[in-house]
């Protein structure tokens, strides 16, 4: 009994009385708790396009920030002997002296016993000196310079130069040459000035050159090096070529990078702020202050940009030289923000109405703790959303305005002002147009990617489908 | 993220079919309504445009272009160069240029200028477009209507050497004043205020063409705005004008010289500005001539064209404002400026157009001088590159100024794509060699015209192109009294040079005083001479005879004739 008793009967002592300790692992909950925020940016990373575009716009922002530090060339600074040139071509150049003017006699080591049309002196990019005999029979005679040999077609090329007189004769050519064969054709004309079949044809090897003073004014090399005539030195490098004025394409864009995305992110994010508060105002007191506030906004949508602009250049008294950014900017956001303002007041409308809004004012919340913690936060995603997509339309409107001549004044440079100069020359050099014409696009489809991404990973209502 | 998959497979499939199938649709669909479309365009079209080629052997007509549309076909108002290269081929005065650039008869079949009395006998069959005689009081009304104060007419002084013209239009005398009279019919007399020099030359400009009074007045005010409301004395009369697109210019069988005339048309089918259009419709054949920029020179030769040049006469140059308090009015500033710049760079290295050539002088070098042309009897001064000596000259500029620095200038600009090119090689140079900002101010034509006239800049690139052929159109330039000397230049030893040549007879008198004014606008740097402007162009190769020039129209077709493809050269 008493081991009965005793086998069956439990002691408790106060230890038992004691709580656990507490433990965390108890549920087996696995999966960390994640904020709004966190969430959205873990959809936002498994999106391989938006997180392409991401990488691509910290690039753009770093080419335009720090790529001036690293290509530290002048983006206005002419080159003129690389005019149009396209990026990788050959940059060689022989030095020799300085050019001096020509009288017609010939250089010593050009003298021979040929006759009819002859180079008097060595023939390089500074110029080509060209001597002639008489042309018994013409009655003029006219130079003319090709880049192909002259065939059957009689087609002599460029008309260089006109000549009265048929006695010898001799020209001096310095219309940009360029390191390559240019043919020469004399040809002689009759009596009426019409072309004759007689004709003296020369084909003459051209090489690049410079002066020693060039190179040490451009510090081609270092300046301790010895040089002497007949030297080769490289001209300057320009990774992406050169435009019509020889300045550098890459240091351009560079440039022009900064005055695009300093539009392209600061316009939208002044119109937007402008829009969330005039949105978010209308959409909270609502009523009369609500209909009148978005007539308002209405009207302002149904005002014409282009005008606008005009407009603005003239009332900021934009002189002459003056850069039209300012006035640009300006006119992007007060004519910009209806959009914004529309889409918060849609939802300000809509969150006004929910249960932990009432349940915060029964709370004793005042009217600005409710928009500032309640609404606007349940609609930063949207308001972001808008932003990555005004972005592009800000540049594209920048590159837009600078394209037709309304915005930066040269010689700033910006991707549209570039792509209009790029037009000129679009068939013959077409490196000068394609490379803001990338750059414009690649930004503007980087910014919508984006925002596209963005809108995925910050719509509530998207998860549910997940 | 993954898109959300189709959870029956089979619909899928079946979708996309669908969906092919569809689009193959939509697309044939689509080109048969493209055809039906072209189709129906070609039958209500008027295809009497689109389908002309160049050259219309079989009707004897060339189709070309005009730049812009003519702003003022009124003689009496008309002032550029477009309006002129119209006006060149539909009208034609007492006399005119001929293939070599002579002056010859016109309507006047001979004239007569003695000291202050000129006299033109005008021909017997000198008929206007509708078959009535083109007499001596259709000149006399003309010219008073362009002296008219109420007309306002901008090239009213181009008649000032006539006795009392410019006392009536400045209103002090009555229009009947004026020194022009119709002796007879046929018979036109003019008095002059002193004898002049190049006065057949003025007769032969577009202010100096006829007008029929009751012509005139049966337009009610709208004399030369359609081609009906003007009447035609040239080899062509213009049958169509449809404003901004086309004209059309038939042979006008009035015309006293009509045997020498060869087209029976001129189509100008095209009016536009755009360089890269033209070179399209040229490649296309649709247009007889064209102009050429420095890009498309290379496309020219691989395309085997026959290329031409000339030179359209004018002189550009950066002029400079000399209002007083203006930075411009020192002088050491701007020799700095002019031997800061190599102008042979400026041609040959950045617009690069053969037709092109350094402007050493303001007059250009196609001018006649007495014997030789003026620039080989008067060489102009030489300029030359020099930055040591530009920055020398800046110090002494910034000594006399009493300043250590130089604020921005404004260098006023065109918005042309030589203008612009222009203005920013200055700039850089003006930075990389002596360091000063230039600010450029771009304007449309007008817009920088009506700046330089309100002194609102210290550069600006400018231009002029000649009036007449003659040195004074281009010496008057800088006189003080001058309309067009914008920057106000004010120089009494230039004023009296100008005066001799015009007043003077004597040809060397005149040459001498041309080639005095030439060395005051170089010593007092007036001007920092640009380019003289050239055009290479590509013609068709079975038109001939097309004259292109300095002085009137300057596309000239009415001596072209074509030449069958067989036997072009």
């Amino acid at each position: 009994m008493s081991d009965l008793s005793s086998s069956s009967s439990v002691t408790l002592s106060a230890d038992d009385f004691a709580p656990l300790p507490h433990r965390d692992d108890i549920h087996g909950i696995n999966r960390p708790s994640r904020s709004y925020w966190q969430d959205a940016w873990r959809r936002l990373k498994s999106n391989r396009r938006a997180l392409f575009s991401l990488w691509l716009i910290i690039g753009l922002l770093a080419f335009a920030l720090i790529g001036p530090f690293l290509w530290q060339v002048d983006p206005s600074r002419q080159d003129i002997d690389q005019i149009s040139q396209a990026p990788g071509a050959d940059r060689s150049a022989e030095i020799v002296p300085e050019y001096t003017a020509w009288d017609g006699s010939v250089q010593p080591g050009f003298e021979s016993d040929a006759t009819g049309l002859r180079i008097g002196a060595d023939a390089n990019s500074q110029s080509v000196r060209l001597i002639w005999d008489a042309v018994p029979g013409a009655n003029a005679l006219r130079l003319y310079r090709n880049i192909f040999p002259i065939d059957g077609e009689l087609a002599f090329g460029l008309p260089i130069a006109e000549f009265t007189s048929v006695e010898a004769g001799f020209y001096e050519d310095r219309l940009d040459l360029r390191p390559d064969t240019y043919y020469y054709t004399l040809v002689s004309l009759d009596q009426d000035m019409n072309l004759s079949a007689q004709y003296q044809e020369l084909a003459v090897d051209v090489r690049r050159v410079i002066t020693l003073d060039e190179v040490r004014e451009r510090e081609l090399v270092a300046p301790d090096v010895e040089l002497a005539l007949g030297d080769e030195v490289k001209l300057s490098f320009h990774p992406f070529g050169t435009d019509y004025l020889g300045r550098d394409i890459l240091a351009r864009l560079m440039s022009g990078a900064r005055v695009s995305l300093f539009i392209g992110i600061v316009a939208p994010f002044l119109f937007v702020l402008l829009g969330v508060a005039y949105g978010s105002t209308a959409g909270f007191i609502g009523g009369k202050v609500d209909q009148v506030m978005m007539r308002i906004a209405d009207f302002v949508v149904a005002l014409p940009f282009l005008l606008f602009m005009i407009l603005f250049q003239v009332v900021f008294g934009i002189g002459p030289g003056e850069s039209g950014i300012l006035p640009m900017l300006v006119a992007l956001i007060l004519l910009s923000w209806p959009a914004t303002a529309r889409l918060v007041r849609g939802q300000i409308l809509q969150i006004r109405q929910e249960a932990y809004v009432s349940a915060s004012r029964l709370l004793g919340a005042k009217n600005y703790y409710l928009v500032l913690r309640h609404m606007i936060p349940n609609t930063l995603g949207v308001i972001l959303v808008t932003l990555t997509f005004a972005v592009p339309s800000a540049i594209f409107t920048e590159a837009f305005l600078s394209f037709i001549g309304m915005g930066v004044a040269p010689p700033t440079a910006s991707w549209g002002s570039m792509s209009n100069e790029g037009l000129a020359t679009m068939l013959t050099h077409p490196h000068e147009l394609i490379f803001p014409a990338i750059f414009i696009s690649l930004t503007v489809l980087a910014f919508n990617l984006l925002g596209d991404g963005l809108r995925d990973a910050l719509d509530s209502r998207m998860r549910s489908l997940e | 993220m993954q898109e959300p998959i189709s959870t029956e497979e089979g619909f899928t499939r079946s979708a996309v079919k669908q969906l092919a199938v569809f689009s193959v649709l939509a697309v044939l669909v689509i080109v048969a309504v493209m055809y039906a479309l072209n189709f129906i365009a070609g039958l209500t079209g008027s295809d009497s445009q689109s389908a002309a080629g160049a050259v219309d052997i079989e009707n004897n007509e060339i189709s070309v272009f005009l730049r812009q549309d003519p702003p003022q076909l009124d003689s009496t108002r008309s002032t550029d160069v477009v309006s002129g290269t119209v006006l060149g081929h539909v009208m034609e005065g007492l006399l005119r240029y001929d293939e070599n650039f002579e002056i010859t008869a016109g309507l006047a079949e001979r004239w007569e200028i003695e000291g202050t009395k000129a006299t033109f006998w005008l021909r017997e069959d000198a008929r206007w477009s509708n078959g009535e005689a083109i007499t001596a009081h259709d000149f006399v009304f003309a010219w008073r209507t362009t002296l008219d104060p109420a007309v306002g007419s901008q090239y009213a002084f181009i008649f000032y050497p006539i006795k009392n013209a410019e006392a009536a239009n400045t209103g002090d005398m009555p229009l009947e004043s004026v020194g022009v009279r119709a002796l007879d019919d046929r018979t036109l007399e003019v008095e002059l205020e002193q004898p002049i020099a190049y006065f057949d030359k003025l007769v032969a400009f577009s202010t100096y063409f006829p007008i029929s009074e009751e012509f005139y007045e049966s337009t009610n005010g709208r004399y030369g705005a359609e081609a009906e409301s003007l009447l035609y004395s040239g080899p062509f009369r213009m049958t169509s004008w449809v404003h901004g697109a086309s004209i059309r210019f038939e042979k006008n069988p009035y015309y006293w010289d009509a045997d020498n005339i060869h087209l029976d048309a001129i189509n100008i089918a095209y009016i536009t500005e755009d360089t890269n259009t033209l070179l399209n419709l040229y490649k296309d054949s649709r247009i007889a001539l064209v102009d050429l920029t420095a890009e498309m020179l290379e496309g020219a030769m691989q395309q085997r064209w026959h290329l031409d040049r000339f030179m359209d006469g004018s002189v550009f140059y950066i002029e400079f404002n000399h209002r007083p308090g203006r930075l411009s009015t020192n002088l050491n500033l701007r020799k700095a400026l002019r031997y800061a710049q190599d102008d042979g760079e400026l041609v040959d290295r950045v617009i690069k157009l053969p037709g092109y050539l350094p402007a050493k002088s303001v007059f250009p070098v196609w001018l006649r001088g007495v014997e030789d042309t003026f620039r080989e009897e008067y060489p102009a001064p030489e300029s030359e590159y020099n930055v040591a000596l530009a920055r020398e000259y800046l110090e002494k500029a910034k000594q006399e100024l009493g300043i250590t620095e130089f604020p921005p200038i404004v260098l006023l600009a065109d918005t042309s794509p030589v203008a612009t090119i222009s203005s920013q090689y200055y700039q850089e140079v003006y930075k990389k060699n002596l360091g000063l900002d230039i600010v450029i101010d771009p304007q449309i034509f007008r817009q920088r015209l009506a700046k330089m006239s309100s002194g609102d800049f210290d550069l600006v690139l400018s231009g002029w192109g000649p009036d007449y052929n003659d040195p004074l159109t281009f010496a008057d330039l800088f006189a003080s009294w001058n309309l067009n000397n914008r920057g106000h230049f004010d120089n009494a030893e230039l004023d009296a040079q100008v005066r001799i040549a015009q007043n003077s007879m004597d040809q060397r008198v005149r040459m001498d005083a041309f080639g005095k004014i030439q060395d005051i606008l170089f010593d007092e740097v007036v001007f920092i001479g640009n380019y003289e402007r050239g055009r290479v162009y590509a013609t068709n190769p079975q038109v001939k005879g097309i004259l292109r020039r300095a002085i009137g129209a300057e596309t000239d077709f009415t001596r072209a004739y074509i030449v069958p493809e067989s036997t072009a050269p």
